[in-house]
């Protein structure tokens, strides 16, 4: 398993817009990934789970997955919620 | 007939009634036998095939990078999302739900658990979400309905509510009017209305039998009113509004996106004073630069209680996001004197005016003023605040203040809850705050001049009284001589200077309060445009000289004829 904890910059945190993009790339991986912050957990690969995760400004997330190209998949998942506005 | 609603995109359109969805969302509540399990999971199935195809077709029509097609994305997503159709094949196999009521429960399910996040702008997402279940009930139902492919006639639409798929499917040629039942003001259907300049109104509770298709209606939404059925009078009447409001509008437009700034060069910063959250999101509408005044007592206005501080934090939250980092000026409650609520026990004064009002309302009812404070100290962990208080006349008052803000502070701090800086000010609207200011300024980042006020303190002249405004202007020598000691003051201490009082919405009288040498102007929404046109007509050395020649009158009248030569 490969795993990353960042924080979320992002002014109005990860609102529907960015999350659709997020969960777009992570669908292109095929290993499970999931995102884990507030005490809960969800799939990165399904928007109904992550919006209700509440990734809004200075959370900090757990992102980690098990299977082919987890690195990959992690760093480019984490990457998004960095970066994404 | 007159229906009232919301404005959230303003303007006056005139059309006949289509209504987007004819029927209600009927669930079917009957308890399904074991054996059409399978048959309503195909139905939920095909229905989301359909909608599916329903918004590839309209997206397909999108540019990729605006906002709608991204929307229409997120939409889609959701309804191809795994986890999402388990939840409503699980619920149809195992609680024996028809299609439609799995649906209905699971959405709804989504859409509290996403309002209750913490974070506001998360939360309002749930009205989307909402909406999507709608569509795919619809869908199920056989309601879905084919979109509108063409209007052929200017039409005003009607709806329960208007998803921003829904927006996006929708003509563009005659589309003229939107009427909703339902929707927030922070919706993204608001907000795209107002983008697209299409009037609409929201929160109106038209009965949608009464209205058949083909009705003709007149949607005034300067006045936030549905007519129904004009008859002549009321259709001429709306018919000159109208030409006059688009003659207006288009001399005044080539000014809204350009700022307040004068022929050689000098910008003025030019923004609204606001009461209410609607209001709010008309400051771009107009060119506002950001909020000089956000009068926070129409909280409390028509309530029983006092909004708690999740409801406060939450208002000042979608106030921000609405202004996308534009100033966000708010002023602490504002209460006594003229100002009843019926929410708070207040004494009964023989002299209200010079009563507890204002800060010294607040100062004396701590856990009052502690929520709001908290709710403002949170907000501003989203976005730039600034924060003033009103009828503060000595340092002493300060102290006060500030002691409280470090508790609540300290208090935030050991409840691991995050908060942002404020700038803070006061609104300088007493002549003891106008010879006090240089003991308050050291603590101050601004200061906000209240001409209203300061008028009737400094005249003894109550404001409420017809015959002593007309005796006692604000426009006398007096108030000019207080505005005019307040700017030197704060300019000398470099603390920026704003006026937000009914003087700045005069666009004769804005030219001459920047030429004493304000830094920014807040004015009423609907004076906005023309004061930012007579600022940016002139140029800061007539300005200049007319404050100069104004400061030298004795009269009344004569300063009155300084505003009248000028122009």
């Amino acid at each position: 398993m490969y795993e990353k904890t960042v924080t979320i910059t992002a002014k109005h945190g990860i609102h529907t817009r960015p999350a659709a993009l997020l969960v777009k790339e992570a669908k292109t991986f095929d290993c499970d990934v999931m995102v884990e912050c507030n005490g809960k957990q969800a799939s990165a690969k399904s928007l109904f789970k992550l919006q209700t995760l509440g990734l809004y400004s200075g959370v900090t997330v757990r992102v980690f997955a098990e299977g082919e190209q987890e690195q990959d998949a992690v760093e480019k998942v984490s990457e998004l919620l960095i970066t994404l506005s | 007939m007159s229906i009232t609603g919301i404005i959230v995109s303003s303007g006056i359109a005139f059309g006949q009634a289509l209504h987007l969805i004819h029927t209600e969302h009927h669930l079917d509540y009957r308890p399904i036998p074991l054996s059409k399990i399978p048959q309503q999971q195909g139905k939920f199935a095909k229905a989301l095939q359909e909608l599916q195809a329903q918004l590839t077709h309209s997206q397909a029509a999108l540019d990729s990078d605006s906002e709608n097609y991204q929307l229409i994305e997120a939409d889609l997503l959701l309804l191809e999302d795994d986890e999402l159709i388990e939840q409503v094949n699980d619920a149809i196999r195992t609680l024996q739900l028809s299609a439609s009521v799995a649906v209905e429960r699971i959405f709804a399910h989504q859409a509290n658990e996403l309002q209750s996040l913490d974070d506001p702008y998360l939360a309002n997402r749930a009205q989307d979400v909402r909406c999507l279940g709608q569509r795919v009930v619809a869908a199920i139902n056989g309601h879905l309905g084919q979109g509108l492919d063409k209007l052929d006639k200017p039409t005003i639409l009607l709806a329960q509510d208007l998803t921003p798929a829904e927006f996006a499917l929708l003509p563009r040629e005659n589309l003229c009017g939107i009427v909703l039942k339902t929707g927030g003001l922070t919706s993204h259907t608001a907000i795209l209305a107002r983008a697209a300049g299409i009037p609409a109104i929201l929160s109106c509770q038209f009965d949608a039998d009464s209205i058949p298709n083909g009705t003709p209606l007149v949607l005034d939404a300067l006045n936030g009113e549905l007519c129904v059925n004009p008859n002549p009078d009321q259709q001429a009447r709306l018919t000159v509004t109208f030409h006059h409001e688009q003659a207006r509008r288009a001399a005044l437009q080539t000014y809204k996106d350009g700022p307040a700034q004068t022929q050689d060069g000098h910008i003025v910063g030019l923004m609204a004073n606001v009461g209410n959250l609607n209001d709010i999101t008309h400051v771009s509408d107009v060119g506002a630069d950001g909020i000089g005044l956000f009068r926070t007592e129409f909280m409390l206005m028509d309530v029983s209680t006092l909004p708690d501080e999740k409801a406060q934090y939450s208002l000042y939250c979608d106030a921000l996001h609405a202004l996308g980092g534009k100033t966000f000026t708010i002023r602490t409650l504002d209460i006594g004197a003229d100002k009843e609520l019926p929410c708070l026990c207040q004494e009964i004064e023989d002299n209200p005016a010079l009563g507890l009002r204002g800060i010294r309302y607040t100062l004396a009812h701590p856990d009052l003023f502690k929520t709001q404070l908290r709710a403002i100290l949170r907000a501003a962990n989203h976005g730039p605040i600034r924060l003033m208080f009103p009828m503060v006349n000595q340092v002493e008052e300060l102290d006060e203040v500030f002691a409280l803000i470090a508790q609540c502070q300290d208090a935030l701090e050991e409840e691991e809850k995050g908060y942002g800086e404020l700038s803070y000010g006061i609104v300088v609207e007493t002549p003891a705050a106008v010879f006090n200011l240089n003991a308050m300024l050291p603590r101050l980042d601004f200061v906000s001049i209240g001409t209203n006020d300061l008028t009737q303190y400094a005249m003894a002249a109550d404001r409420t009284n017809p015959q002593l405004t007309r005796d006692y202007p604000s426009l006398s020598p007096a108030i000019l001589a207080l505005i005019n000691m307040t700017i030197v003051q704060a300019k000398a201490a470099n603390v920026k200077v704003s006026l937000c009082g009914e003087l700045a919405s005069s666009p004769q009288i804005a030219p001459l309060l920047i030429g004493m040498g304000l830094d920014e102007l807040s004015v009423n929404l609907s004076s906005l445009l023309e004061v930012k046109a007579a600022i940016c007509q002139g140029n800061i050395q007539q300005f200049s000289a007319l404050a100069h020649t104004a400061l030298q009158q004795d009269r009344i009248a004569g300063l009155q004829q300084c505003i009248t030569s000028y122009k």
